[in-house]
């Protein structure tokens, strides 16, 4: 049997796959010990460890330990010279006009940053040796004083060479044996110290507190029997077992967010959708990326409570829209949607938990969309009249009935994360009307149709329990791992070669670490490089075709950077521009098998009827209410109609069609 | 308003969405690191009578007076002679520009055969010619700062792709490789702005969108309005100074007189220093965008879009002649420090009115910092910005090394600067222990840096402020540290003065350092545990946190 269990903010969802079959279980989330959740998800589904084969396993563990500020005590050591750079940072402002601007603060205090003296120039040549009397009459005292549970090294161009980072750790260890070191190098090999320096130490503050989580989970897991593999879902999209988490915890950041556009794409492919826009609505933001032949993007760089996170993870854009996001009129008198949202204290107004502010989910309700008595399977009732008090103040201000006012707040948020996908899309050279719309999450299909609509999108395919889909993404990822370097180079006939040179250093490199975790079989590799016009300070990212990287050109090479930088930015390949290569970054893949057909979980409520709600617009309809485990595949559903799920709604506005495929994928389309 | 209320939510929100996106595509797509790293440049969109309706929020100098600059090039040709690929440009200062460096491109936006508004960019070239490579502080008028190109309409088939225009261009400028590209980069923010604007047209009508376009200005004049009237009637008085004019020690006095009535407000520089013969003069233009923005920081939030509107409720006011609003021809590069002390003085205006929302005097100085050497291969120009601390809230310490308020220029890595330049080296960029202001919020300390010079021949270039006259603080704070910089050789330490020009040896070290923001309120109100946090911390000295223990009157 195989298992993934997905720990959310407030549910932990778990997707279990034995013998052809697919299960789906929701239980409440237990933030302080998130293993408590997962196991007690294995027993609401009656699962026995020891019968489990394979368990993958996603976590806000090393994400909440930066955003509580409960991670290690670590001590940071860089160049003589450079002490504060994790303090002076990029020495600009987020937010231009806010005279109390503070910037967002290291996990480390600056008493405990050290320096040493030595330096290496930007080609890996020593300038000044490494001061080792000085490394052991002062740093080695000082970190035994000064009673760290890590420490992380951060030394100027280490991205060139390692020499110093690497002696110096030795000299750590050698006098402080069990001491856990981050080198800069391993974490982020790549040039400009502030983000690399706060990556590294940003890892080794997460790095106790995963390994203890992760202690604690396999003590369990081997005290109830289990044998089978188990693996952490990364950023990047791709799963890693979890013995290699151990050496780089950062990987572990936003593993949620990446496990449902995996967990999407495998579904859509199922289909033969490959080029698709996902976009993940929950209670307070959406998250929102663009797949292009079946595979996310990778953005080079993220961030967590303010501070730069330099590890491959997938191109996703999140906007302050979801359901509970608040509906409100601004002191210019503009009707806003969204960043601020009612959370899950008070909650919407129709929760009945005290809150007044209409929501998004509230406009559902006033709207019908959301039926009172069909919420989350029939399970959690909802009050009505509360909703629609919650939108009196809004609809008397601009002389509105309240379900106009309903409506007009429905616009906005679509209209928000119409913005969202614009920037994955237009913003990116990327036409959205040659993609397929998914929506997932609790509240995405319920507006799938209508942000399709203002796209000009033509197809939406909502896979089958969109509500637990990173849990299904866990289970659909590919052992994933993604090697990065900073190569500088002039675009010049002898580029081919070097890059072919750390081509074959990659694949040697994956294949030593795959092996050394007994994964055998073949690897996908891709690579890109990272390039630009000489003077420029953003690189793109340019796919390097491998099956032909034997014959690989200058010309070839130059062809397709003028290609992606005219795409993206309008300009470019102007004569006499030169060209460099930056870095490289190259991913090597392990496929899984087949996933098995995903069915919808059954509800109690099982006839299918009529009942009254409201158009985009607020007009009057009839709306056919159908339980979405009784949609037969092949048969025609015409909007309006709502197709209820157990964790997500599906809305078919007037003239749109759903159809189930044999995939179980519900395709709604814009009748012609 | 006969505007649907959601419709012009959504075309507004789009709007402010396309000029971010220009301002984004600008930025990253751009050759220089003034441009690039330093984001010295701003985005736009304007309605057709080119009053600003949405902008990129990049930095806060150049927000504000796009739509001004804008009115000299329509005088001369008005928007119904212009024809499909034709643009303005200019960067005359003496004709609304700020400085030469700012170039200001405008693009009509066509929707069948009318004219819905322009896209307009500006960004701070990295050298457009005149006296010396990158930075020429001995300028002694605007000529020797570098081309002018009065306001003037150009076509991009005829003038532009290897047309006349653009080759004399290019034949003028020291790096044509960097200063070529960030056109293109201008171009092309332009273009996307205005296809944006087009989509929109066709999404939901151009009557829909010029209203909108009307209504978004009127919508941040409310709110702007709204602000104003939150606090009372009145005149208010504040003072700073520049340092001098890098000729004399006398300081160049900057006085505002802020005037409140009702939901207006107006600042009037009247005794401001005269103009002097340096680069040191503000162009007005400047002036009105400082002063606008530090208004509009203290006393409103910070997500009001800043257009037209949000400037309709200020008048801004310097005599003419004075350095806040010089005669032709007088040197402008340097504009950033009078600007600066123009923000500095309306700020300690407003803090007799709204002690809460203002803060203390920052470092608030622009220091631009230019290496540059002419070796075998041509010019190698290296040219950063710095800021310092902040000064400090009601309830909050001011933040510590970041750039001055109304700049928001980034640094440049350690590990680029290796890459990119062969003749120095930088040996330290660290914080600067003591240079706050006490009080009990202190303020922002500054930073130092160090840079070992690898070659003979090198020229440093500086202009800089507040190496005389502190930082003050408010209420009970104390002022903060001065900036210096000197030029260490062998056993000598030669003092730089803020405003300099000079040869450099091999083997010198040149090291910068920038001074603290001022503190807010009475030092002996400060807990002890938050002192001696800042103790363990190093931020502060025994010694300095002793004074905090027992104060004495300044």
């Amino acid at each position: 049997m195989r298992v993934g269990i997905e720990v959310g903010g407030t549910f932990t969802d778990l997707v279990a796959v034995d013998g052809g079959k697919l299960r789906v279980f929701k239980v409440p989330s237990t933030p302080r010990a998130p293993d408590v959740g997962a196991f007690n998800a294995l027993s609401a589904a009656g699962i026995d460890p020891a019968q489990v084969t394979d368990l993958v396993h996603g976590s806000t563990v090393a994400t909440n330990a930066i955003l509580e500020r409960r991670g290690s005590r670590i001590a940071f050591v860089t160049t003589r010279g450079f002490r504060d750079i994790l303090f002076l940072q990029r020495h600009d402002r987020r937010s231009i006009y806010d005279l109390r601007y503070a910037k967002p603060e290291p996990p480390v205090k600056r008493r405990d940053c050290f320096e040493v003296l030595e330096r290496i120039d930007e080609n890996g040549n020593i300038v000044v040796p490494l001061d080792e009397e000085a490394v052991r009459n002062e740093l080695l005292p000082a970190l035994t004083n000064g009673d760290y549970e890590a420490v992380a090294i951060c030394l100027l161009s280490s991205y060139a060479s390692s020499a110093h980072e690497a002696r110096l750790r030795d000299l750590i260890v050698q006098a402080m044996p069990g001491l856990r070191v981050a080198c800069s190098h391993e974490v982020a090999g790549e040039f400009r110290e502030f983000e690399r320096g706060t990556t590294t130490s940003l890892s080794a503050y997460v790095q106790p507190v995963i390994d203890g989580y992760l202690d604690r989970f396999e003590k369990k897991l081997a005290e109830a029997g289990f044998r089978g593999d188990f693996s952490i879902m990364q950023s990047n999209g791709g799963r890693i077992p979890a013995i290699a988490m151990r050496r780089n915890s950062i990987a572990a950041l936003f593993s949620g967010p990446a496990a449902g556009v995996v967990g999407a794409i495998r579904q859509a492919q199922r289909s033969n959708c490959r080029d698709l826009i996902t976009f993940d609505m929950g209670g307070t933001s959406t998250d929102v990326s663009l797949v292009q032949d079946g595979e996310a993007a990778l953005a080079p760089e993220t961030e967590v409570d303010g501070l730069p996170v330099r590890t491959p993870v997938l191109d996703i854009v999140s906007v302050g829209a979801g359901g509970g996001s608040l509906v409100w009129v601004d002191d210019g008198g503009m009707l806003r949607v969204g960043p601020k949202s009612a959370g899950a204290q008070p909650g919407p107004a129709c929760y009945g938990r005290g809150g007044t502010e209409p929501t998004i989910t509230d406009a559902h309700v006033v709207r019908g969309t959301i039926r009172a008595e069909g919420f989350l399977g029939g399970t959690m009732k909802l009050d009505k009249g509360a909703a629609h008090r919650a939108f009196e103040g809004i609809a008397a201000r601009f002389g509105m009935s309240v379900p106009e006012a309903a409506a007009a707040a429905i616009r906005l948020a679509v209209a928000n994360i119409v913005r969202a996908i614009q920037i994955v899309s237009t913003e990116r050279g990327r036409d959205p009307r040659a993609y397929a719309l998914v929506p997932f999450g609790g509240a995405g299909p319920l507006l799938a149709a209508e942000i399709a609509a203002e796209l000009s999108i033509r197809e939406v395919l909502v896979p089958p329990n969109p509500g637990v889909i990173s849990a299904l993404g866990l289970l659909s990822a590919d052992y994933v791992k993604v090697y990065t370097t900073t190569r500088r180079m002039r675009l010049g006939e002898d580029v081919p070669d070097k890059l072919r040179e750390e081509h074959d250093r990659f694949q040697r490199l994956a294949a030593e670490e795959y092996r050394s975790h007994n994964l055998a079989g073949t690897l996908d590799c891709s690579l890109e490089a990272d390039m630009r016009y000489v003077g420029q300070a953003f690189e793109i990212a340019v796919p390097i075709d491998l099956r032909s990287i034997d014959r690989l050109s200058v010309a070839e090479l130059t062809a397709s950077f003028n290609e992606v930088h005219r795409r993206v930015y309008m300009h470019g390949g102007e004569p006499g521009r030169t060209i460099e290569v930056v870095g490289l970054r190259f991913s090597a893949r392990q496929r899984l098998e087949e996933m098995p057909v995903a069915q919808e979980r059954e509800v109690a409520e099982q006839s299918v009827r009529e009942v009254a709600i409201r158009g985009s617009g607020g007009e009057d309809l009839n709306a056919r209410i159908v339980p979405a485990s009784r949609l037969k595949v092949g048969a025609q559903i015409e909007g309006p109609a709502l197709i209820e799920g157990y964790s997500s709604t599906t809305w078919v506005p007037p003239g749109w069609i759903a159809e189930r495929d044999a995939s179980n994928n519900t395709w709604l389309r814009k009748k012609s | 308003m006969s505007l649907d209320p959601v419709e012009y939510a959504i075309v507004s929100q789009s709007l402010l969405a396309a000029a971010r996106e220009m301002g984004v595509k600008l930025i990253r797509s751009a050759y220089s690191t003034i441009l690039r790293e330093a984001r010295d440049g701003s985005a736009a969109i304007l309605d057709i009578n080119g009053h600003t309706v949405a902008q990129a929020e990049l930095i806060p100098m150049q927000l504000g007076t796009i739509g001004q600059i804008f009115a000299p090039c329509a005088a001369l040709h008005p928007p119904e002679t212009l024809e499909e690929d034709d643009f303005l440009i200019i960067n005359d200062p003496y004709s609304g520009g700020q400085h030469l460096q700012d170039v200001f491109l405008f693009h009509p936006i066509f929707f069948k055969g009318r004219i819905l508004g322009f896209a307009a960019s500006v960004a701070h070239h990295l050298d457009l010619g005149g006296g010396s490579a990158g930075l020429n502080p001995n300028a002694g008028d605007v000529y020797s700062e570098g081309l002018i190109i009065p306001p003037m309409k150009l076509n991009a088939k005829r003038d532009w792709h290897g047309g006349g225009f653009e080759r004399l261009l290019r034949a003028n400028v020291r790096v044509p490789q960097q200063t070529m590209g960030d056109f293109d980069a201008q171009i092309a923010a332009n273009h996307v702005g205005a296809l944006r604007v087009q989509e929109l047209a066709e999404r939901y009508g151009v009557e829909t969108l010029l209203e909108t376009m009307g209504a978004l200005q009127d919508y941040s004049e409310a709110r702007m309005r709204a602000a104003i009237r939150n606090i009372p009637d009145g005149i208010y008085l504040g003072e700073d100074a520049v340092d001098d004019d890098g000729i004399s020690d006398t300081p160049l006095a900057v006085r505002a007189t802020v005037t409140v009535k009702g939901d207006s407000l107006a600042v009037d520089f009247t005794g401001t220093a005269a103009q002097v013969r340096t680069n040191l003069n503000a162009p007005f233009a400047s002036t009105v965008s400082a002063t606008v923005s530090c208004v509009k920081a203290a006393l409103s939030d910070p997500d009001i879009p800043f257009n037209h509107g949000a400037m309709r409720p200020i008048t801004v006011t310097a005599p003419k002649g004075s350095i806040l609003n010089p005669h032709h021809p007088a040197a402008v590069r340097a504009r950033m420090e009078a600007c600066s002390r123009a923000w500095d003085a309306t700020m300690k205006a407003l803090s007799k009115v709204a002690p809460e929302r203002v803060v203390a005097t920052g470092y608030d100085t622009t220091t631009a910092f230019c290496l540059s050497h002419l070796g075998p291969g041509g010019w190698s120009v290296s040219l950063e910005i710095f800021g310092g601390g902040l000064g400090a809230a009601s309830d909050k310490d001011g933040c510590d090394a970041v750039d001055n308020p109304l700049s928001n220029c980034a640094n440049t890595p350690t590990e680029a600067l290796d890459q990119d330049f062969s003749f120095f080296r930088l040996l330290e960029y660290s914080l600067r222990p003591d240079s706050c202001g006490i009080g009990r919020h202190r303020g922002g300390v500054g930073f130092t840096r160090r840079y070992e010079i690898l070659e003979d021949g090198v020229k440093l270039a500086l202009y800089s402020d507040r190496f005389t006259r502190p930082a003050d603080g408010l209420f009970g704070g104390h002022a903060a540290a001065t900036g210096y910089c000197e030029i260490i050789r062998g056993i000598e330490h030669v003092p730089v003065k803020s405003k300099f020009a000079g040869e450099l040896c091999k083997g010198d070290i040149v090291a910068i350092s920038l001074g603290g923001g001022g503190g807010y309120g009475d030092p002996a109100s400060r807990p002890v545990e938050e002192i001696e946090e800042d103790v363990k911390d190093g931020i502060i000295s025994r010694a300095c946190a002793d004074r905090w223990h027992a104060p004495v009157k300044e």
